[in-house]
């Protein structure tokens, strides 16, 4: 069949028309480990096609053992039969591949357990969830801990509770918790399980044991991995199983794909059974769940159209950025969008590094340069302007909340804080070193103005939430209650973290308007579940107990921002990323969770790298993001990537930001603001005190600081900003008092080059002969030079309303 | 399924298993050709369209700070001194009903509107009340919620040139439009019609420029953006584009313009109404709803009364009970009372018991809310607190019910579900029924 389409193909000249080849066959997962008489591994073959399709092989290829007497296979699953080690081997069409079997106590029957065996039951089957028996209340007078996080106490409900009428050791099946759920008897829940099912079996041989509970070295559930983690699947109709295996505190790992809970967050491009089966449908992107014990993890499913004829076009690739935006482009069977134009270019670039448009001279200089690298010379050009670093300075007292606050927070702290911070920029500080600094700080806020950061938030949870959201970008608020539904996090690592800032100590110093910062030394966090006291553990990996007397802030600065810690790199790289696309690769930024994943997490995992490697250095990031072909694209789409907002197939088109808005108006008006406490003429981006705003800044949607949320800064449009630019004091009167019109027409100049410096100073270009055409007819009535100076204001007046003007581009 | 109140916490959109199949749909539109109508097959929604209900307009009249319910609607005369408070009462239209003595306007009407002295909640913070009262819904940790005004502007959008929701002087905490996107946000004047010489920002065009300058600069202004316009289209360009048109309208429409010109009433209805903020905002609230506004918020004085309420009471009542009296009965006057809801609320109420500094602190589990016209009983008392008024002790509306029933009121069904970002649809109404005893 395939020989025959290859053959049928060749006759086409062209060669994206050739069938596509296999390039890859992938085994998972990598290795098989048995432990129990009972154990099982389900293995899943994928094979990768030169398009970047995958198909599921496993049908089609051949398994064999190495050691029959050792494992054997029922179709794709391999059990045990003796301890020992050996190989499986898969074939698939040219490829085979081999991987590592290991069979321990292949002799020795499973104990069932409460936590590891029935609880699953109860997640798989919908008992445990907010709707139902997971309720704060329960349901019908029957609690169980949301998602299961609390095993002992459901332990108790089930077995105790009601007069222990829950359960029947002596007929288990007469038991209330199997009658309700297979609707034998009235349940509002419904019918839940069947007799035969595995689920229901599972709970009757804990029954039959005895309904035993777990013993105190029970093995927890330590991590879950699903496999494989990507599909391209083409057609509608395609499928994919896809296997889940959960990693235990002993060491032990189980395939839990039954008992795991799956969930699409598209079912119209890619739906999910409940034993994992993915089929794809309409063309779009899916990410797939499967919820286990308390971990949730994603597999990313792309389905396409079966269709022929998509040909990447040859495009050039800058550098990595490039190779890895095209990489997902080839596989969802999108083409970027051409280069901008190098006006485009520059007016977007500079704006985007200093916040501020090129000047007309700029403009022109940059387009008569005939340097085949003007573009990365421009960028490293920019990249020493002050204004950079004032732009970031900016985002940063942004997520630090730097702002009076009445008699909290004095004015003299915050100009202190905020220079400081200004200060470690200014010195290119590299992040790792400005964050440690800032989350150890102690001493006088006066003598080290760090320490305002632990003034700023005084409340132990609430502090280490904004740890998490500000240097992470993640949102901890919901383990705070629970286990997080959406994401990897229980209230355990909840707890865990916000114990790191459980002794930070404050006093009041000397003058009493300063705050001394210190290390109590005692102090922690109580767990809601039990009322335990939480040592300090990092988030997301193990580790974190502080030495005896150390303070245990100290120890988590050390691994937050660190190589260790996985989020702190990709957090920044995002952030700045998202700066510069107008949205992030994790997009809100500070909302990273396994249910809200990167939209291509292997270019986000190189930035984070490379920002690592490079010591945090945010200038050489900034270089490569601004040198890659991706974020020069222009913003006209084509036929392929119209519909796309997600992948960076063109250039995004983003409003001004408040302050930048202001500026640039300031800029091309030449005119002049003052912001409390700033010398004349100082621009809005460094406006020290968040609660220093003005009309204008406040309806363009200026963060005041009251959080660290990334949604403070308002981009979106209203009524009040058209009104305001149309009617208000800020364009009328910066056009009128900067006198722009005077000054040109005293040099000599005529309407049109008055127009066209117009446009080059705020629009970057030149008028378009039509325009000049068109806006040379409003001439005709004007006799008097002040009739003509009218004119011409108001041609500037409809430049800084244009769209053009009021968005980056 | 369920006859459990529900709470944030087991509400089907805060679990995972329930709303699986909408959770995060529209969250992956805008990747490859997954279609808008697609996802909105997908989801299915039973809930009734929006649609203008009898309560065409709107009047919320907050009070923040939290009213006290003894000193105002709900005076418990019989009560022991230190209950009963510093204030006497004053016989109202209504056989056996009391208000506060300072209410002397408001008694006049009392056969006009319905007092519902059985509002109940749990929340004794000022913003987390003030969330109960301006979303209908309790906050929640994980999602800011829209106002009324907000999903009354996302579901039923403009009238006569006219933004769907303004907001006197400036939007309340908790006006704004939580999960909603920003073009649902209300139209905030930024002054205040009391003030002399007041004037909304931005309205009218700047001095010197005419209407024939200004046509000139619009139609330059579309000669600019012409060249853009061709080149590309975003939503927010859109958006912008839509802001735009909305100001020209607004701009160029002198009828419009006019809805916010206070000056245009006449000298002696302003007098009536009351030369101050609780007169002259809830008269340019009148003014805009008949002019084609939909939704208006306005907020007067500050009820935090902690110490010596007798005074505070003294200082703003008598301004809101004049104010209030004459828009009920203006509003009556020219036909609009019937469809026009015009609804008082605060935060909470006050402690039964007057405290140390002769003042009372916030008591949420019961306290008094005024609703009137748009299909509202007119003359009638809804529920009861006892005699302490500390608890509901007759019909207690809760926050849930109190929203089911505006919503109900305003054609907005309370089953209807909106888009929160990542796609997880949010129910506008947790649970809630219309309190059918609340309707004429």
């Amino acid at each position: 069949m395939r020989t025959l389409f290859t053959a049928l193909t060749l006759a086409l000249p062209l060669a994206a028309l050739a069938a596509p080849s296999l390039v890859e066959v992938r085994v998972v997962p990598p290795d098989i480990n048995l432990s129990s008489k009972q154990d099982s591994q389900s293995v899943i073959v994928q094979a990768v096609y030169s398009d970047s399709t995958t198909r599921d092989v496993t049908a089609q290829a051949q398994f064999s053992l190495a050691d029959k007497t050792l494992a054997r296979l029922e179709k794709s699953v391999v059990h045990p039969v003796a301890d020992g080690k050996t190989e499986l081997t898969v074939k698939f069409d040219s490829k085979t591949l081999t991987l590592p079997v290991k069979v321990e106590k292949s002799a020795v029957p499973l104990a069932i357990s409460f936590s590891l065996d029935v609880m699953p039951v109860f997640t798989k089957a919908g008992c445990n969830t907010g709707s139902c028996h997971g309720s704060a209340r329960g349901k019908d007078g029957f609690h169980l801990s949301l998602f299961g996080y609390d095993h002992e106490g459901d332990y108790g409900k089930v077995t105790r509770q009601m007069l222990g009428r829950r359960i029947n050791l002596a007929l288990p099946e007469e038991s209330l918790l199997l009658t309700k759920s297979t609707g034998a008897v009235q349940h509002t829940g419904g019918k839940l399980l069947e007799p035969k099912d595995d689920l229901y079996q599972t709970i009757v041989r804990w029954l039959e044991a005895g309904a035993p509970a777990d013993a105190k070295d029970t093995a927890y559930v330590t991590g879950v991995e699903i496999f494989p983690v990507q599909a391209v699947l083409e057609g509608s109709g395609a499928s994919q199983q896809f296997t889940v295996r959960a990693k235990y505190s002993d060491g032990s790992d189980r395939d839990v794909t039954k008992i795991a809970s799956f969930v699409s967050n598209n079912d119209v491009s890619a739906k999910v059974t409940k034993t994992g089966l993915v089929t794809a449908d309409k063309r779009g992107e899916a990410f797939v769940m499967a919820r286990f014990d308390a971990f949730t993890v994603g597999a990313q499913i792309l389905a396409i159209p079966k269709e022929s004829g998509f040909s990447f076009p040859q495009v050039a690739e800058h550098n990595y950025i490039d190779t890895l935006v095209h990489t997902k482009l080839k596989k969802i069977r999108i083409t970027p969008s051409d280069v901008t134009d190098d006006a485009t270019f520059l007016r977007r670039v500079t704006l985007d590094i200093t916040g501020l448009t090129p000047s007309a001279e700029d403009v022109r200089a940059f387009l008569a340069d005939k340097d085949a690298k003007k573009r990365d010379k421009k960028v490293d050009e920019l990249l020493e302007r002050p204004e950079f670093t004032e732009l970031w300075v900016m985002k940063f007292a942004e997520l630090l909340q730097i702002r009076t606050d009445n008699n909290q927070f004095l004015y003299k702290s915050v100009l202190q804080y905020y220079d400081w911070l200004k200060d470690q920029f200014a010195r290119n500080v590299p992040m790792d070193q400005l964050t440690q600094e800032l989350l150890t700080a102690k001493g006088g806020t006066f003598s080290n103005p760090a320490a305002n950061f632990y003034k700023v938030e005084t409340d132990v949870l609430k502090l280490s939430e904004n740890v998490a959201q500000v240097f992470m970008g993640m949102r901890m608020q919901c383990a705070q209650c629970h286990n997080h539904p959406f994401d990897r996090w229980t209230m355990n690592d909840y707890y865990g973290f916000a114990a790191f800032f459980a002794q930070v100590g404050r006093k009041t110093g000397e003058d009493q308007r300063e705050t001394v910062v210190f290390n109590r030394g005692n102090g922690g966090v109580r767990h809601p579940v039990g009322n335990r006291d939480i040592p300090p553990k990092f988030l997301g990996m193990d580790g974190g107990t502080p030495a005896e007397g150390q303070d245990r802030r100290e120890v988590m600065a050390k691994w937050l921002a660190s190589p260790q810690n996985p989020f702190f790199a990709k957090n920044l790289a995002n952030l700045v990323w998202a700066h510069f696309f107008g949205k992030g690769i994790v997009e809100p930024v500070d909302d990273v969770r396994i249910s809200n994943p990167p939209s291509n997490p292997e270019l986000l995992d190189e930035l984070g790298k490379r920002f690592t490697d490079s010591n945090y250095n945010f200038k050489k990031l900034v270089r490569d993001i601004c040198a890659s072909r991706t974020y020069q694209l222009t913003p006209k789409s084509n036929e392929l990537n119209a519909e796309d907002t997600r992948n960076f197939a063109k250039g995004t088109i983003r409003r001004l930001r408040a302050e930048v808005l202001l500026d640039v108006i300031n800029q091309v008006t030449v005119t002049k603001d003052k912001f409390r406490g700033l010398p004349v003429g100082s621009r809005a981006v460094e406006i020290v005190d968040g609660r220093t705003t003005s009309y204008f800044l406040t309806t363009f949607g200026r963060a005041d600081r009251g959080t660290v949320c990334s949604c403070e800064v308002k981009m979106e449009p209203n009524l009040s900003q058209a009104l305001h630019l149309l009617n208000g004091d800020t364009v009328n009167n910066k056009i009128q008092s900067g006198g722009l019109v005077a000054a040109m027409t005293k040099e000599g100049k005529s309407n049109e080059q008055i127009i066209e410096e117009f446009y080059w100073r705020s629009l970057a270009r030149p008028p378009t002969q039509t325009e000049q055409t068109k806006l040379a007819e409003y001439f005709t009535e004007a006799k008097t030079p002040a009739d003509k100076a009218v004119v011409l204001n108001d041609v500037f007046w409809a430049v800084l309303n244009s769209k053009e003007f009021i968005f980056n581009h | 399924m369920s006859n459990q109140k529900p709470t944030w916490c087991n509400s089907a959109d805060h679990s995972f298993y329930t709303s699986r199949r909408n959770f995060l749909q529209v969250g992956a539109l805008g990747t490859l050709g997954l279609t808008l109508g697609d996802a909105l097959k997908a989801q299915a929604y039973e809930a009734t369209p929006s649609k203008e209900g009898k309560a065409k307009n709107v009047i919320n009249i907050y009070l923040p700070g939290g009213m006290a319910h003894q000193e105002s609607f709900d005076p418990k005369m019989y009560a022991p001194i230190e209950y009963r408070g510093p204030m006497g009462t004053i016989k109202t239209k209504l056989e056996g009903v009391y208000f506060s003595e300072l209410m002397k306007e408001t008694a006049k009407i009392a056969d006009k509107i319905t007092v519902v002295r059985s509002m109940t909640h749990g929340e004794a913070a000022h913003e987390r009340g003030t969330h109960n009262m301006m979303t209908g819904v309790r906050p929640s940790p994980a999602l800011e919620y829209p106002s009324f005004g907000s999903v009354v502007s996302h579901e039923l959008g403009p009238r006569n040139n006219l933004p769907p929701y303004v907001a006197i002087p400036s939007m309340t905490a908790n006006g704004g439009t939580g999960y909603l996107g920003s073009a649902f946000a209300p139209f905030s004047l930024g002054s205040d019609p009391a003030s002399a010489g007041f004037k909304v920002r931005d309205l009218s065009l700047p001095s010197g420029i005419d209407d024939k300058r200004f046509a000139t600069r619009r139609s330059m202004r579309a000669t600019v953006d012409e060249h853009f316009s061709k080149l590309e289209k975003t939503d927010a360009l859109d958006g912008m584009d839509t802001f735009y048109q909305r100001a020209y309208s607004l701009i160029s429409s002198e009828k419009a313009r006019e809805a916010f010109d206070i000056e245009k009433e006449s000298t002696k209805l302003r007098d009536e109404y009351g030369r101050n903020t609780a007169g002259q905002r809830m008269l340019l609230a009148r003014r805009l709803v008949e002019s084609g506004v939909r939704f208006v918020s306005m907020t007067y004085g500050g009820w935090d009364h902690h110490d010596n309420i007798k005074r505070a009471m003294e200082n703003q009542m008598p301004n809101f009970d004049q104010a209030f009296a004459r828009l009920i009965r203006d509003l009556d006057e020219r036909g609009m009372l019937d469809n026009t809801l015009v609804y008082v609320t605060s935060e909470f109420g006050r402690t039964p018991k007057i405290n140390q500094t002769a003042g009372r602190d916030h008591w949420p589990k019961v306290f008094s809310i005024v609703m009137a016209g748009g299909g509202v009983k007119r003359g009638y008392v809804h529920g009861s607190s006892d005699a302490q008024g500390a608890e509901p002790e007759n019909d207690p509306l809760t926050v849930s019910d109190y929203s089911a029933t505006v919503y109900n009121l305003i054609g907005i069904d309370p089953e209807r579900r909106l888009m929160s970002p990542g796609g997880r649809p949010q129910a506008i109404v947790l649970d809630g029924h219309v309190q059918k005893d609340l309707l004429a």
